[in-house]
């Protein structure tokens, strides 16, 4: 009795491959509405707790871009690298690395003002990712190395040294031992867009890396070049591409988007150095990344899609005491179900009447 | 009790292949089988039947006049079937002890013993606490023939044993073979290798497109006379009609070109010479895996070597990349079109700009000039009767024909003075074949040259001028095609030697 025929399709669907994102989103909502329904609580009023109310004000709209503008600007940075076969997953390092940088370089200027100085720690906290992204890309090129153990192993790295920064040389003399550095002087901050919001002109950034990485992607020859190497290695090398080059150059990009995201957050919303520069926007980027099919204005909206889930935990949190973690949770469930639903790309299922 | 194996009347067919049509074999235990073909010849397939991997459509197999059906591989094991690949299904980094425990049911004490047992037996010596990833080529493959062992097999089966031997190795296994064979093992022995047929087996059965052509004992056999059963005989008549004018100019010359890789399934080429004039057609015939593909990624400028190993048109290019070389007016068609020639997902005019010569303006300051792509795109399609007029439509959609039409023209728009190509016609229809064929002879009409990799013994005799045969990285002399025949490219092909 097959009720159900899975059917290899020819050619994996165009139209399924901008619908799975969305259908993985909505069994998302089933699947937690159940999770919560299992912990006790009504699933649609939990659900509304989680995806609508933290965003029903003009505040809460505000949060919910400050929240997508560094997963914005980190997952453009990656899908540079995804596109052309390079697994770069330390973004949060390169982001960390990237504070690190720029940070120090702001509280260089602690007590001086001027226009020059914001430039200066933009650029500086680009650096920084680029160097740190630097490290894998080198290492895969010359010495054959897996980027993706490098890459994560170096974030845990990058959090050790910020550990030892705020808590050792860099800690605020006048900070009664707490583990942060000084403040930023104003002029090393990112101005906000209105009075009383966090949201600040790093969102700018990130539109700037949508339009930037759209041209480059279907406009350039290296656009071209990242999307041959992307299906196939081996036709790349066989047209001649500058495999090393290339490598070297993607993880260079996504490094600079990293550490740009870095230097939104600590002279953003934080405005000195502490422990928790990100909460792991580095790894949630990934999702973000995928979610948005690696196409520049998908992850525009990926981005949005998944700073709620972020938000949404702090609401749920507050109200009906869970544990902010379900963000997480939540996250973990739309990658998972993502990639189950791709199963659509290449295969159909036909419902055919039973058979008695 | 003897053990008598029987193969009836199995055919099994491939969408557009038929891969065995009605064969028909006995085998009996205390002989060594041959089992010889070229690439495609139908051995793997029937191989495959016997151990269970895939399925015939039509035939049945016996065991002892038992008829036996053979689902899956535990099918075959559990009938006393023993089957060593040509790749080994080791895991590198458990121990040798562990890799043979996994499909065992026996305790270790036991297990060990038994290893033990085997191993003073024939020999062998193996320290089963080692990773695997340790072993020789030539170990490995112990391993996977103890593994067999354990189960005190009927029928072993070793599929192209000797690819990754070296001679020692070659000698020792074979001294093991011949033991099990005295034991009462019958052994099939699946070979392209025409000396270790002569040096080993007791019986040869030749397949050549599907089909059994013959059934012989060794004994009545020479290597010419195998060679020729093995390649087909009736190949003379459609030689390519002599082009009265090849020059004396020499367009190539590749001197002490070596190649040394770290994968044990490639193969190394050693000291490799040759030289192609203007309009020449170069044949390289052997089977495949003896370093064709290596020997084109060289040529191709995928893998770089020495700078003066390479001589083109009196530039010193091996270490030149593709695209390098492309500006030098060379071109490639490589053996896989839809790995590495083309990309089947993006679209046809995009396939075209993966040949991105300079003159071609495809990218202008770093951006895509698509208008002139598509115009290429558009001409290509035209002049080389690619079936289609969208060139928007992903590449995937063309068949093998049309998307090989595709990556011809697309190197030949630069009108190159050298285009090497490997397995041209490689799955197509006669068509399809045809056109390219002429295609290629056209191009050596206007004194282009080529060199052309190939397994196809019919395609390389009508096209080439000159002749190697490259066997284990090394290159044969050149022979003038008309004074070679199939039998002596046979010899050549399995590692002979004549005078």
């Amino acid at each position: 009795m097959n009720l159900i025929k899975i059917i290899k399709r020819d050619q994996p669907s165009r139209t399924i491959f901008f619908l799975t994102p969305v259908l993985a989103i909505f069994l998302t909502l089933v699947a937690g509405g159940l999770i919560f329904y299992i912990l006790g609580f009504k699933p649609f009023e939990a659900l509304k707790f989680f995806f609508i109310v933290p965003i029903a004000d003009m505040y809460g709209f505000s949060e919910l871009l400050l929240k997508a503008t560094p997963l914005c600007l980190i997952a453009i940075g990656l899908s540079f690298c995804f596109k052309s076969n390079n697994w770069n997953i330390g973004a949060e390092g390169q982001l960390t690395f990237g504070a690190i940088v720029s940070g120090g370089v702001a509280l260089l200027f602690y007590n001086q003002e001027g226009f020059y100085i914001l430039p200066i720690v933009i650029l500086a906290g680009a650096i920084g990712g680029m160097l740190y992204a630097s490290i894998p890309a080198i290492l895969k090129t010359y010495f054959n190395t897996n980027e993706i153990l490098v890459s994560l192993m170096l974030v845990y790295v990058s959090k050790l040294i910020l550990d030892y920064l705020v808590v050792g040389p860099w800690s605020n003399p006048e900070g009664f031992n707490f583990p942060e550095t000084r403040q930023f002087s104003d002029s090393a901050r990112l101005p906000l867009l209105a009075e009383g919001l966090r949201i600040h002109a790093g969102i700018f950034l990130a539109l700037a890396a949508v339009v930037i990485s759209w041209f480059i992607f279907y406009k350039t020859y290296l656009g071209f070049q990242m999307k041959v190497s992307g299906f196939s290695l081996k036709t790349a090398k066989y047209a001649g591409y500058k495999g090393k080059k290339m490598i070297i150059l993607v993880f260079l990009i996504s490094g600079a988007c990293a550490g740009l995201a870095g230097v939104g957050e600590i002279t953003g919303p934080i405005g000195q150095l502490h422990r928790e520069v990100s909460p792991d926007y580095g790894f949630t980027a990934i999702i973000v990344a995928f979610l948005g099919r690696l196409n520049p204005v998908g992850i525009i909206f990926a981005s949005l899609v998944v700073a709620i889930t972020y938000l949404g935990a702090e609401t749920a949190q507050i109200f009906m005491q869970i544990p902010k973690y379900t963000g997480q949770v939540f996250q973990g469930m739309i990658l998972f179900f993502l990639l189950a639903s791709d199963y659509l790309l290449f295969f159909k299922i036909k419902f055919i009447g039973s058979k008695k | 009790m003897r053990t008598n194996l029987k193969i009836s009347n199995v055919t099994k067919i491939y969408p557009g292949c038929i891969a065995n049509k009605n064969v028909s074999l006995e085998f009996e235990s205390g002989k060594i089988y041959a089992l010889l073909g070229e690439n495609g010849a139908g051995k793997s397939t029937l191989v495959k039947i016997l151990s269970g991997v895939i399925m015939p459509d039509e035939g049945q197999i016996f065991l002892n006049n038992k008829a036996l059906k053979l689902n899956s591989p535990i099918d075959a094991k559990k009938n006393n079937i023993g089957m060593v690949f040509q790749h080994f299904n080791l895991f590198e980094t458990l121990s040798v002890f562990e890799n043979l425990i996994i499909d065992s049911n026996e305790t270790r004490e036991n297990l060990r013993k038994k290893i033990k047992s085997i191993m003073e037996k024939y020999n062998f010596s193996i320290d089963l606490d080692i990773p695997v990833l340790n072993l020789s080529a030539g170990q490995k493959q112990k391993v996977e023939i103890i593994r067999c062992l354990i189960r005190s097999p009927e029928v072993l089966i070793m599929d192209e044993p000797t690819s990754v031997l070296t001679e020692q190795e070659t000698i020792e296994l074979f001294s093991s073979l011949k033991k099990f064979s005295e034991e009462g093992i019958l052994i099939i022995y699946i070979t392209h290798k025409l000396k270790e047929v002569m040096s080993l087996c007791d019986e040869v059965a030749v397949m050549r497109k599907g089909e059994l052509v013959s059934i012989s004992k060794i004994i009545d056999e020479k290597i010419e006379t195998l060679a020729n059963k093995m390649v087909g005989q009736n190949l003379k008549t459609i030689k390519k009609k002599k082009l009265s004018k090849v020059s004396s100019d020499q367009l190539i010359k590749i001197t002490n070109l070596n190649f040394k890789s770290e994968d044990p399934f490639e193969t190394n080429l050693e000291e490799i010479n040759f030289t192609v004039n203007r309009g020449e057609c170069l044949g390289i015939a052997g089977i495949s895996g003896n370093g064709q593909s290596e020997l084109f990624q060289v040529l191709s400028g995928e893998i770089i070597s020495d700078k003066k190993s390479i001589e083109f048109n009196k530039n010193f290019i091996g270490d030149k990349n593709p695209q390098e070389r492309r500006e030098y007016l060379m071109a490639f068609s490589p053996e896989d079109r839809l790995e590495q020639a083309a990309v089947p997902q993006m679209k046809i005019f995009e396939n075209v700009a993966l040949n991105n010569f300079k003159s071609s303006n495809f990218f202008k300051n770093g951006l895509i000039n698509e208008n002139k792509i598509k115009q290429h795109a558009k001409k290509i399609i035209s002049d080389f009767n690619v079936n289609t007029n969208n060139i928007e439509l992903k590449s995937q959609f063309l068949s093998g024909g049309n998307l090989q039409k595709l990556i011809i023209g697309r190197e030949l728009i630069t009108s190159p003075d050298l285009l090497i190509c490997f397995n041209p016609t490689w799955g197509l229809d006669v068509g399809a074949i045809n056109y390219i064929h002429e295609t290629l002879i056209k191009i050596n009409e206007q004194n282009k040259s080529i060199i052309l990799i190939s397994t196809d013994t019919d395609e390389l005799l009508k096209l080439s001028d000159k002749i190697s045969v490259i066997y284990k990285g090394k290159l044969s002399k050149k022979m003038n095609a008309d004074e070679v025949t199939s039998e002596k490219l046979g010899i050549l092909m399995g590692g002979g030697e004549f005078d």
